[in-house]
């Protein structure tokens, strides 16, 4: 396992699912960012998304529903010197992990936290994710879902998050330059990616988001934060932008430990207790 | 010689800071102690008491027996009366409430000093410990010198206004009541550390160079993150309290997986959050300590009370089949070798080692010199295993197959090399795999890491006392403490046979020190009313230990308790039954709470006055 590239084993998702797209982009992105698989760490959630961990290569965890941004978290800490990403669905990233997901936007941990939002669950076969419509229908939903979405671009922007992005699986080339953007960005980073899921999502199309996704032109004032959230709003109306929605400049976590100065992997130890003998006698 | 000193006040009162000066007081003077705090689960307004055992030669428990009683309110003399006898010196203020029992009575006008020098509640307690170590012919210089360290970050004014307070509850206390030489100093002081089990696990992780550790705050738990966080400018540590246990745990596996000795410490319901981490650390080989401080469950529970109701929890949390080790210490310098050793073992065999405390030992201090921990620190040489920084594998396969089961594990960052700490079951290069001959292969592989923890790190139980004795006491943890004490309470020979490495438990050795006691009386002692380790050794050795000796009521044992219960029983004067009553193991208990508390008390006070 010594070659420098980032393809692992062939992919092995339904033909025409929007992770095809989305993978393309991520690793157009790490490429251009001149990166290899052995300076990125990836932290995979579970999922068809998170089963991007055998083909994509890096220094990665596939852990455990949920919890990869926390996982992510505590990479970062170890060795702050690595990009850092997470790669997961709606339900790992909004449902199981929605706490985690709030709290590191809060924490502005130096991430970027790729979601596939597709609306549903792929992987267990077709039942509702927090991101769908409600009134959605799913195997566990049959009378339509009775909670209204998660809309996550408005929760990143207002639980502290330093970088909100939004892209299509339709459009590999426009995921590339996000992600970029992404990873150089220092901060908590999310790229929510909307995406159909051919198998089991009938309503959220290739030819739906072909409908409702407009990018946000140069009128759109990044750095504004009023504005970024009325553009998040805009979900309420099926209108789902893409490109950069907010962008702002905080220290992001690891800066605001004094221990880190240096990587806490790579430091020298320090294993006196000299120093706290005297406090207990 | 044995004293036993105990405060008693409102929550807010200043208990636990008095209890803990004390404690140093009788240290300074050249005393071993071992101490122990009551409280409830509340800020303000609840009953908190603490009290201080000290003796010329080491302790290990609480004594029963109280001989100074220092009552800040009515409260403390009411609740702890049935502990006095005739002698014991009961210090109070006539103006709050009368005594009409026979003690020997200690007068302390509290009501009419915090009136006259204006003074918070919360201050008194200096009066009273001033008082306590006058009257018992301590040095009161060397209070004063602790108020100096205590104080001195508020100025001159603040320590000189505590030397006042110390002033007037010496020349109270001694004005009508003669000076005993209880508490003289010792010609020759050794200096000691008055140290908790959280404490010491604290100082242990940082000798142990862990650099990341997690926590949510969860009594009896929390003590080791807010000391942690306190060093961590010197000791260079990254500590954090997340969202909660969930991303605690993970957290911890993200740096452990980064090249990190990383731990998290919680209690019972949040080690109930962390179990499904603990099963990725298990498959993923993410090495990882846990430190679980048990309280009185299940649920909520009793937060701020004892029970070691969890070893079984602990040694089968975490779903599907994986390695790991839990260790127990028995006291705060145990509790700092296993930490180191767990730190140790976490990385060697690169799976979850949970080091196990309760309560009792978390925060009740003993004394100990401080050469012996300094020892501990110099001896200690961190053995990190097969992790390494690089490697000259040429394809390097991360769960490569090994006969003692443990494959390198290779810090990320190597150029030219990636791999995955993979949640699912997984080929050697550590792509998934669902492959029946990989599978099995990996199951061996993991399995495997037992059988070298056994040939190269279990350590049998140790035998304390008569180790030709009739009579064998087994258990764990905590417990050693009263059972050590217990041991010298009466002259049947007693042998003691104390587990520290719980799990897993290595068969042929546990029979091989069995086998003396073949037909002996054995008994078990645990502090929970499941017999837990008993239900363990019995599954792991199929050794039934059938007589237990079990309190589950969220205290410690006392070393009272046991001897006595040794000793009626060898009378074959089972009448009496002193300890808590599991209903499942002897039949329904007819007694009420009130007939089984009242009969308790009659028969402490009776033992109470035969040792006195």
């Amino acid at each position: 396992m010594d070659n420098l590239g980032f393809d692992g084993y062939a992919p092995t998702w339904c033909p025409g699912c929007g992770d095809w797209g989305i993978r393309v982009g991520i690793k157009g992105a790490l490429e251009q960012l001149k990166l290899d698989p052995s300076q990125v760490f990836i932290s995979f959630d579970i999922g068809c998304s998170g089963n991007m961990n055998d083909f994509l290569n890096a220094y990665a965890m596939h852990g455990l529903h949920g919890r990869s941004i926390a996982s992510a978290i505590g990479m970062k800490i170890g060795n702050h010197n690595m990009d850092t990403i997470v790669i997961g669905g709606d339900g790992g990233i909004y449902g199981e992990g929605g706490n985690h997901f709030l709290h590191a936007c809060r924490g502005n941990h130096d991430m970027t936290v790729i979601v596939h939002d597709n609306m549903v669950y792929g992987l267990t076969t077709g039942q509702v994710a927090p991101t769908a419509k409600k009134g959605y229908k799913s195997r566990t939903t049959p009378k339509g879902i009775i909670e209204v979405s998660v809309n996550p671009l408005a929760l990143a922007i207002t639980q502290g998050a330093t970088f909100v992005a939004q892209g299509f699986a339709g459009d590999a080339r426009g995921l590339t330059e996000i992600i970029k953007q992404a990873v150089t960005h220092k901060g908590f980073s999310l790229v929510n990616i909307l995406q159909p899921c051919v198998t089991f999502n009938k309503v959220n199309t290739y030819q739906y988001f072909l409908q409702k996704v407009y990018k946000l032109d140069e009128s759109h004032d990044s750095t504004n934060i009023h504005a970024a959230l009325e553009r998040s709003m805009d979900v309420n109306e099926e209108k789902y932008p893409t490109g950069v929605l907010y962008k702002t400049e905080r220290l992001a976590y690891h800066e605001q430990i004094d221990q880190l100065e240096e990587p806490l992997v790579s430091r020298a130890p320090n294993t006196s207790i000299d120093a706290f003998l005297a406090h207990f006698v | 010689m044995h004293f036993n000193w105990k405060i008693g006040g409102e929550a807010g009162f200043g208990i636990m800071t008095a209890g803990l000066v004390f404690s140093k007081i009788a240290t300074r003077s050249g005393y071993h102690i071992f101490d122990y705090a009551e409280y409830p689960s509340l800020i303000r307004g609840g009953h908190n008491t603490y009290e201080v055992h000290v003796s010329d030669s080491p302790v290990t428990s609480s004594q029963w027996n109280i001989n100074l009683l220092v009552c800040l309110n009515k409260e403390t003399y009411d609740l702890h009366k049935h502990r006095l006898t005739e002698e014991s010196m009961v210090m109070y203020d006539p103006d709050v409430f009368e005594i009409t029992e026979k003690h020997d009575l200690l007068l302390i006008p509290f009501k009419t000093i915090q009136k006259e020098e204006k003074i918070q509640p919360n201050m008194l307690n200096t009066v009273a410990v001033a008082a306590s170590v006058s009257i018992i012919g301590a040095e009161l210089s060397i209070y004063k010198d602790i108020i100096k360290q205590q104080f001195a970050k508020k100025g001159e004014d603040v320590v000189n206004f505590n030397y006042k307070l110390a002033d007037l509850g010496h020349a109270h206390a001694t004005k009508h009541h003669k000076v005993q030489s209880i508490l003289p100093k010792q010609s020759k002081v050794t200096e000691q550390i008055v140290i908790a089990g959280n404490e010491s696990f604290s100082l242990a992780s940082v000798s142990a160079d862990c650099r990341h550790y997690a926590s949510y705050p969860m009594t009896p738990a929390s003590s080791v993150l807010t000391t942690l966080s306190a060093m961590q400018s010197t000791s260079k540590m990254v500590v954090r309290h997340p969202e909660d246990e969930i991303s605690v745990v993970n957290a911890a596996l993200g740096s452990s997986f980064a090249g990190v000795r990383s731990a998290v410490g919680t209690s019972g319901g949040g080690f109930a959050l962390m179990v499904e981490a603990l099963s990725y650390s298990g498959v993923a080989e993410i090495p990882l300590v846990v430190f679980l401080a048990m309280r009185s469950g299940p649920a909520t529970g009793m937060p701020t009370w004892t029970e070691q109701g969890d070893l079984l929890f602990a040694v089968h949390g975490g779903h599907g089949e994986f390695p790991k080790i839990v260790l127990a210490p028995g006291d705060p310098v145990e509790m700092f070798e296993l930490t180191q050793k767990a730190y140790d073992l976490a990385d060697i065999y690169q799976t979850p080692v949970i080091v196990l405390s309760d309560k009792c030992l978390s925060e009740s201090h003993i004394s100990v010199a401080t050469e012996t921990f300094k020892k501990m620190v110099s001896e200690h040489v961190v053995d990190r295993g097969k992790i390494v920084s690089s490697t000259k594998q040429k394809n390097y396969l991360r769960y490569k197959s090994e006969e003692d089961g443990i494959s390198e594990m290779l810090i990320p960052g190597q150029k030219g090399i990636f791999y995955q700490a993979n949640s699912y079951e997984h080929l050697e290069d550590s792509h998934t795999t669902e492959d029946s001959e990989e599978r099995i292969k990996q199951v061996n592989k993991r399995s495997l890491k037992q059988n070298t923890y056994f040939k190269n790190h279990f350590k049998p139980p140790q035998v304390y006392g008569d180790k030709t004795a009739d009579i064998i006491l087994v258990s764990y943890g905590s417990n050693k403490g009263p059972i050590l004490d217990a041991l010298n309470l009466h002259h049947i020979p007693v042998a003691y046979v104390h587990f520290t490495h719980v799990f897993p438990l290595d068969e042929e050795k546990i029979h091989e020190l069995f086998k003396p006691f073949e037909g002996k009386r054995m008994i078990l002692v645990e502090n929970n009313s499941y017999g837990q380790f008993g239900q363990l050794l019995r599954m792991h050795t199929g050794i039934n230990l059938e007589e237990k000796l079990l309190k589950f009521d969220g205290r410690p044992f006392w070393p009272e308790e046991i001897a006595s219960y040794i000793g009626m029983k060898q009378t074959r004067n089972s009448n009496i039954e002193i300890l808590n009553k599991p209903a499942h193991i002897e039949g329904e208990s007819k007694m009420s709470p009130q007939e089984h508390l009242k009969q308790k008390k009659s028969l402490m006070d009776k033992l109470a006055k035969e040792m006195a």
